[in-house]
């Protein structure tokens, strides 16, 4: 059955919450709900197994979003579970509290406590500078699944800046595929056996700041983070698994936009220095690119957006690092009817080698509540000992129906 | 403000020169009209408002949207709004904060709540339609003064008001518009009725409004917009509820932080 993969390092405050959302839902009726919930399919045509359940699946999730501002002018409080249910079980079924929080908002500061999730960055093929919240691998290909995290933030609004400060205790393991799937790493994966290189392992208070705000056509942000690593090396075992360790990490992440008429220049950079033992040496590596938008072309309705990004990682080794020279060059149409149609295609491509994918993402609104998308990857000509090798015969389509109520 | 008619003859007399120049298009008038319209629309400082936007295609088959903002006046520039989508459900939560400076390009922010994302977004669609509607960007963004050229054209009967009838033409760049045709109560100085002619300057939209309430401070505002589209046969009806201009707002209601907070 669905297995809860989170620890409540901090049962008191979901209790509160909880309580207090309770409290006020039967008092005052104000608390604020919806729902989505999505039914999908997902299928890969080209992969090498007999097995049925692999070659094709179902996936039935469903989000709740609790929020209520308990009568107040500054104070907000959000619940937002989510659960899902697949037709080939196991691993597979999987929930998280993706929030749980307290958010107070005065004048010139805010502070939030509780689990949360925070996105930073401003590139669209990759996200680099992005680290609060670690990856859900178990929801999708393009790692913007998150997994809630338990902070305390607290944010100092300056008129065109912000200045946000958080604590972050309790860190969360990356959620993995089970190896049966296709697109899951390609060697046995001891998740109950991670590695740590904080002494305390998972009870580690990771630490970070991030400077950010405008000025006339740019924006950009500032951030340092200082603590355990979202992504893992694999220590490979004397019995051939491998155990996933998470170093300690000082890492430094610059973003920033010039938004030029209907120009976007994007750079993402970061720089990363271990802390504790780890397999990579210290590196730098950014996201740069642009997008140009055609409005209205050829007198219709339709916009058409080009991009291009180019990804640099300065451990420069194709076989382990998979976008360390790779361009991206994608297409965005947005088709401005009712239905709010529109789709995002675009391909990688290695620079070093001849590897490759292709990306589609589409969508369009049904039945005035729904939405239909559709996304679908395959890999070209990957190269025998590139990093994303085993994905070879991973091309997928996924099909979604998105109820919202 | 007195007759405009009037107002003409006393320049005219004691400007003969100007009188002349403006006896052939009527731009001192037409400008005098906007400024007055613009100065009984100021100093409300801050508002709140819900919208309910009903779309119908050709079919007269409908879909809705609702949508709630709130305004914020800012002395020497343009105003700053702030949507948030309510729905259709699929954008519920997503918000909009536009910081407009009249013929400058606007600062745009879109909050996207599903990845919890703040993008800056490019401006320049001004005539791009909003959220599949009849109502261009550029017809729902804040009206500054210094936006348009005005000539007026001439007095009539609009429905139960006396109107003064203005044409304007759109100064900023990439307006969809060669000109709008703008009808103006002489009591009021509210618009009746704008005619909207596309860049070949063929009529394209008609924007009616109706069902005016007078709110504090003495500002008035249609319950009711409905905007037809004369080249498609498609229309948009935006309903408005819960005028606010009570509830006090500051910039700290404005900014990106704000975007993410919103219930």
């Amino acid at each position: 059955m669905i297995a809860l993969r989170r620890r409540c390092w901090c049962a008191w405050l979901i209790a509160g919450i909880l309580g207090t959302l309770t409290v006020s839902s039967a008092s005052s009726g104000d608390v604020d709900r919806q729902f989505e919930l999505s039914l999908s399919g997902q299928f890969f045509p080209n992969i090498k197994s007999s097995s049925a359940d692999v070659r094709q699946q179902f996936l039935t999730g469903l989000e709740a979003e609790f929020t209520s501002d308990f009568d107040s002018d500054h104070l907000i409080g959000t619940l937002l579970p989510y659960g899902r249910i697949a037709s080939s079980g196991g691993e597979m079924n999987h929930a998280d509290i993706r929030e749980l929080n307290l958010l107070y908002a005065a004048d010139d500061w805010e502070a939030i406590a509780g689990i949360s999730r925070v996105f930073w960055g401003v590139t669209e093929s990759g996200h680099l500078v992005d680290i609060i919240n670690q990856t859900d691998r178990l929801e999708g290909f393009d790692g913007e699944d998150k997994l809630g995290q338990p902070m305390v933030r607290a944010s100092r609004l300056l008129d065109q800046d912000v200045l946000d400060l958080y604590v972050l205790p309790g860190f969360r393991e990356r959620a993995f595929l089970p190896s049966d799937q296709p697109l899951a790493l390609p060697f046995p994966i001891e998740e109950d056996k991670a590695l740590y290189g904080a002494r305390n392992g998972q009870q580690h208070v990771d630490l970070a700041a991030r400077f950010s705000g405008y000025r006339g056509l740019v924006d950009y942000g500032l951030a340092w983070f200082s603590g355990t690593s979202r992504d893992p090396e694999f220590i490979v075992q004397p019995d051939g698994t491998f155990r996933p360790r998470y170093p300690l990490i000082n890492q430094w992440g610059l973003d920033v936009q010039l938004t030029l008429d209907s120009w976007l220049w994007k750079l993402e950079a970061i720089h990363r220095a271990f802390e504790t033992e780890a397999l990579a040496s210290d590196f730098s590596a950014s996201i740069g690119g642009a997008e140009y938008t055609i409005y209205e072309l050829a007198d219709s309705l339709f916009d058409l957006g080009l991009l291009a990004e180019w990804h640099f990682d300065s451990r420069d080794d194709r076989t382990t690092v998979p976008l360390q020279n790779d361009l991206f060059i994608g297409m965005r149409a947005s088709f401005n009817d009712t239905q709010s149609s529109e789709f995002l295609a675009g391909v990688f491509s290695d620079l070093d080698d001849s590897s490759g994918s292709f990306r589609l993402e589409a969508s369009r609104r049904v039945l005035d509540d729904a939405r239909i998308t559709l996304e679908a990857q395959t890999f070209l000509d990957v190269d025998s000992d590139n990093a994303i090798s085993y994905l070879q015969d991973s091309d997928f389509i996924t099909l979604s129906l998105r109820l919202f109520f | 403000m007195r007759h405009p008619s009037v107002f003409f003859v006393v320049i005219a007399l004691l400007l003969p020169q100007l009188s002349l120049a403006d006896a052939s298009d009527g731009k001192v008038q037409g400008l005098e009209i906007a400024t007055e319209a613009d100065k009984r629309d100021s100093g409300w400082q801050f508002q709140s408002s819900d919208m309910e936007m009903i779309l119908r295609n050709r079919a007269g088959k409908e879909s809705r949207r609702k949508i709630s903002s709130r305004q914020l006046e800012v002395e020497g520039d343009g105003d700053k709004t702030l949507s948030l989508f309510h729905e259709p459900r699929d954008v519920r939560g997503t918000a909009m904060l536009t910081f407009s400076h009249g013929l400058e390009p606007d600062d745009q922010w879109l909050y996207l709540p599903a990845i919890k994302r703040v993008k800056r977004i490019s401006s320049r669609n001004r005539s791009g339609p909003f959220m599949g509607s009849e109502f261009a960007f550029e017809d729902l963004s804040s009206q500054e003064l210094d936006k348009y050229d005005y000539r007026y054209l001439r007095d009539e009967p609009c429905g139960v008001y006396q109107c003064y009838v203005i044409e304007r033409i759109p100064l900023y760049d990439n307006s969809g518009y060669t000109r709008q045709i703008v009808w103006l109560d002489e009591a009021e100085f509210r618009s009746i009725k704008i005619e909207y002619y596309d860049r070949k300057d063929e009529l394209l939209k008609t924007l009616d409004f109706s069902d005016y309430q007078e709110y504090p401070g003495g500002y008035w505002r249609a319950d009711t917009m409905e905007m037809t589209n004369h080249q498609t046969g498609k229309s948009t009806t935006l309903l408005w509820f819960n005028y606010d201009f009570e509830t006090p707002l500051d910039s700290g209601d404005f900014n990106k932080n704000a975007l993410k907070r919103l219930l």
